[in-house]
């Protein structure tokens, strides 16, 4: 099958489309299923599609503004992203490397630093980041799961080839979008679905819950676990709420909890009762203002004492965020190196760091084909598009970097890979990137699937749904991909029954 | 085990939702009164409005005004609108506790009559829309009732849409038999109207025929043992649900259960005699009394209680 003409192919790698022009082996069967659709059909399933997403309200809020809040669903695309089982293959064992290895280098900063003092990473690179938490220095954590669940950002640059991105490894959100995403892919092409042999992603909610139960295993026995969430007002309450309804545990704010001789306790109808596991959605700064953000009300005093103690658990743990800082990302090959002696099965992307003076004046003469980023900031503020930036844009932000230069680094532009999306009524290329989730407590499990993002301004390179971007199921092949069975080859004879 | 807020949030979800109804059934009872332009018409209109304390005023002197007022105004405190998304809100903050069936009959629900077509469809054809909105409310009591487990949380919500619904039917009685408006209500489209704002015309004519008489309907409302909008019906339901609820516990003086309990037993061994021997104004004023006491109770009770008494041992 071929390339249709009104579906140009840029620099970048495409998902469906080999530069030849053939649709990929992977893709086949999606492809003859939407040519047969055609377009009112596929609009009506679009329209099928975001309504049902209102109706079950998976929405983000936007408060503010004068009128009454307004609700709006995350963009939601229709075609699925399909990844074939090889590429998932060397995915998997990529991502379970880097977060053994990243869990290490955080049981080895808050324990012996041998690291730093091996100078594979620079001391003040780590104690001096504002994500570093001395609190936790020396303190003991189950399994060495400092990070139970993570959520990293893959791309896919122009020769095919996947890199990491970036490492959430604080409170990682979307996996709620890769379900109803999942859900929502079943019912638009259930028969495409049933054929292609897609492994599912269903079981993510157990898996979260026997993680976070690990993480207590040795000295109680049943763990009560419960969801903390900052409260309706966020924007990810609905995943808060999906998670906790799905595993069966209570979900839980501030206000409902309370520790009384450093044991955690919830208020409910009958009394107070113990709290073991704490899987919270709520940042470090505001989780307990006796340690933290003394202006924080969405957490629980005297928590983090509780959790010194050893008698809770907060997963995941506060100060994770000082090894997905966008400074420390570009030694985590050096990092995966030092703990396990492997070279990283996922590279990274090229980093300069503008902290080093022969790598700052690189960067300030290559502005126009560089992006930069702060390294603090994330959600896609914060940052400048070399090619995509005006003059003016491209001067203000030298001077940002000249004057604090530690706080940025840059790293080529990369033309993420697309995708065909139905925009307006018409299949077009977007560019899209890849966020996986994967659990970590007595053993690290990478779920199959992951949440693709998706940028829905054309030519656009930036995904995060604060800017406009939206998602779309992503499917992991049991095999590398067929030729649809029923489909007669080029002569119109069915291969089988020739035989 | 439930958590305190959350069992606070699937209380007032009830509470709303039972809000919403009457007032939607008000405003129907209201416009199709109204449209006779005779004076028993204009006399329920009056109810109506004077049974949720809504004086006529002299803006909104024309019935149809008033009931879109009542049903669509967003500003004003007590409208259908408010009422659903009070509702709809509480069950957002409990969403992990609501059957994913229920959620989505009331989040459509609210998104209908909040959404951009509500006013339209309201002026279009106003007991079209108000028969909906009544319709859906059925709905997610139904689908609440089918789906959700009949423990803690299901009975915190029924409580709530019990006492909403006892202190409601309470207020339009009042306002209707005790005198207050000045005159005896004695004709018959009038006590037909009153019938309908309690939803309660078919299974009262089923009893007394139709032979309409005020201290028939008061006893109706006040204490037929089976139809689930007079009052005794809901307090007998408060009293089962607390009854569950206080497993266990010691019952002290001010329980909410004791509270109930009584209130129950007075409607139980009272009869319309007593009633028109006293006026029917004191029995009123005591269930509305003692409704909001019970409520009191409960928040003290199951959420707010001090966190020292309460240690597990």
């Amino acid at each position: 099958m071929q390339r249709p003409d009104d579906y140009p192919l840029g620099p970048a790698y495409d998902e469906m489309f080999a530069a030849s022009g053939d649709t990929r082996a992977h893709y086949q069967l999606l492809h003859t299923r939407i040519q047969t659709l055609g377009a009112l059909e596929l609009a009506d399933r679009q329209q099928t599609l975001e309504r049902s997403f209102l109706l079950q309200g998976i929405t983000f809020t936007v408060y503010g503004g004068g009128e009454a809040a307004a609700e709006r669903i995350i963009p939601t695309d229709l075609f699925p992203r399909i990844l074939p089982a090889t590429e998932w293959a060397k995915i998997e064992k990529g991502l379970t490397q880097r977060l053994k290895a990243l869990n290490l280098f955080l049981a080895d900063i808050y324990g012996e630093q041998k690291i730093i003092a091996d100078h594979i990473v620079p001391r003040d690179l780590i104690l001096g980041a504002p994500s570093y938490r001395r609190q936790m220095q020396h303190l003991y954590v189950p399994h060495n799961a400092y990070v139970n669940v993570c959520g990293s950002d893959l791309i896919r640059g122009e020769d095919g080839e996947f890199f990491v991105l970036e490492d959430n490894l604080r409170v990682p959100s979307g996996v709620s979008y890769m379900l109803a995403n999942r859900e929502a892919a079943r019912r638009t092409f259930p028969g495409t679905f049933r054929q292609a042999g897609v492994k599912p992603v269903e079981r993510y909610p157990d898996l979260l819950l026997a993680t976070l139960k690990s993480m207590a295993g040795d000295w109680r026995p049943n763990p009560q676990v419960v969801v903390l969430t900052p409260g309706v007002y966020n924007s990810a309450y609905y995943e808060h709420a999906y998670l906790a309804r799905l595993m069966g545990v209570p979900l839980v704010e501030g206000r409902d909890l309370a520790v009384h001789d450093d044991l955690v306790y919830m208020r409910t109808t009958s009394g107070l009762r113990r709290v073991d596991v704490i899987y919270r959605r709520v940042d470090d700064d505001f989780i307990d203002p006796l340690s933290f953000r003394r202006d924080s009300s969405l957490g629980v005093a005297g928590v983090f004492n509780a959790y010194r103690s050893g008698n809770v658990v907060i997963c995941n743990a506060p100060g994770t965020g000082v090894a997905d800082d966008k400074a420390v990302y570009a030694f985590v090959p050096s990092i995966i190196k030092y703990y396990l002696d492997e070279d990283a099965i996922l590279p990274n992307v090229k980093t300069f760091l503008c902290r080093d003076p022969v790598e700052l004046s690189h960067v300030l003469a290559n502005l126009d084909t560089l992006v930069v980023k702060a390294v603090g900031a994330s959600g896609g503020y914060g940052m400048l598009v070399g090619p995509h930036a005006s003059r003016a844009e491209r001067a203000d932000f030298a001077e940002a970097l000249k004057a604090d230069p530690e706080n940025y680094i840059a790293q080529p532009t990369i033309q993420l890979s697309t995708a065909p999306c139905l925009v307006d009524g018409r299949i077009e290329p977007r560019h899209v990137d890849l966020r996986p989730f994967i659990l970590s407590g007595e053993k690290v499990v990478v779920t199959p699937g992951a949440l693709t993002r998706v940028a829905l301004k054309r030519g656009s390179l930036v995904v995060n749904s604060s800017q406009g971007g939206g998602s779309k199921d992503t499917w992991v092949l049991s095999d590398d991909g067929r030729a649809p069975p029923d489909l007669p080859d080029a002569d119109g004879v069915d291969a089988e029954s020739a035989l | 085990m439930m958590l305190a807020r959350v069992a606070d949030s699937l209380y007032w979800v009830g509470r709303y939702v039972e809000r919403a109804e009457h007032l939607s059934r008000l405003s129907a009872v209201m416009l199709n009164a109204t449209l006779d332009r005779t004076e028993a018409g204009a006399q329920a209109a009056q109810l109506a409005r004077a049974s949720i304390g809504d004086p006529e005023s002299a803006s909104l002197a024309d019935p149809f005004d008033a009931a879109r007022a009542l049903v669509l105004d967003r500003e004003r405190g007590g409208s259908v609108v408010l009422s659903l998304s009070g509702a709809r809100e509480n069950a957002r903050q409990v969403r992990d506790q609501i059957t994913t069936e229920s959620w989505e009959r009331l989040n459509l629900l609210y998104l209908r009559a909040t959404g951009g077509r509500a006013e339209r469809d309201f002026d279009a054809d106003a007991p079209d829309f108000l028969q909906g909105i009544i319709a859906d409310l059925h709905l997610f009591k139904g689908a609440a009732d089918a789906t959700m487990s009949h423990g803690e949380g299901w009975r915190f919500m029924l409580i709530g849409v019990h006492l909403e619904r006892a202190q409601l039917i309470a207020r339009l009685m009042r306002v209707c038999f005790s005198g207050a408006q000045g005159r005896v209500i004695d004709d018959h489209l009038a006590l037909v109207s009153i019938l309908r704002m309690a939803c309660a015309l078919e299974p009262y004519l089923r009893v007394y025929t139709a032979d309409l008489h005020p201290r028939y309907i008061l006893e109706f409302l006040l204490f037929d043992e089976e139809f689930p909008r007079s009052i005794r019906y809901s307090t007998a339901r408060i009293e089962e649900h607390l009854t569950q609820l206080s497993k266990g516990r010691e019952i002290g003086r001010g329980d909410p259960l004791r509270l109930a309990g009584r209130l129950n037993a007075r409607l139980t061994y009272t009869d319309v005699e007593d009633v028109e021997a006293t006026g029917a104004s004191a029995i009123l004023n005591s269930v509305e009394a003692e409704c909001s006491a019970i409520h009191q109770a409960m928040y003290e009770t199951f959420v707010a209680y001090p966190l020292e008494t309460r240690l597990p041992a």
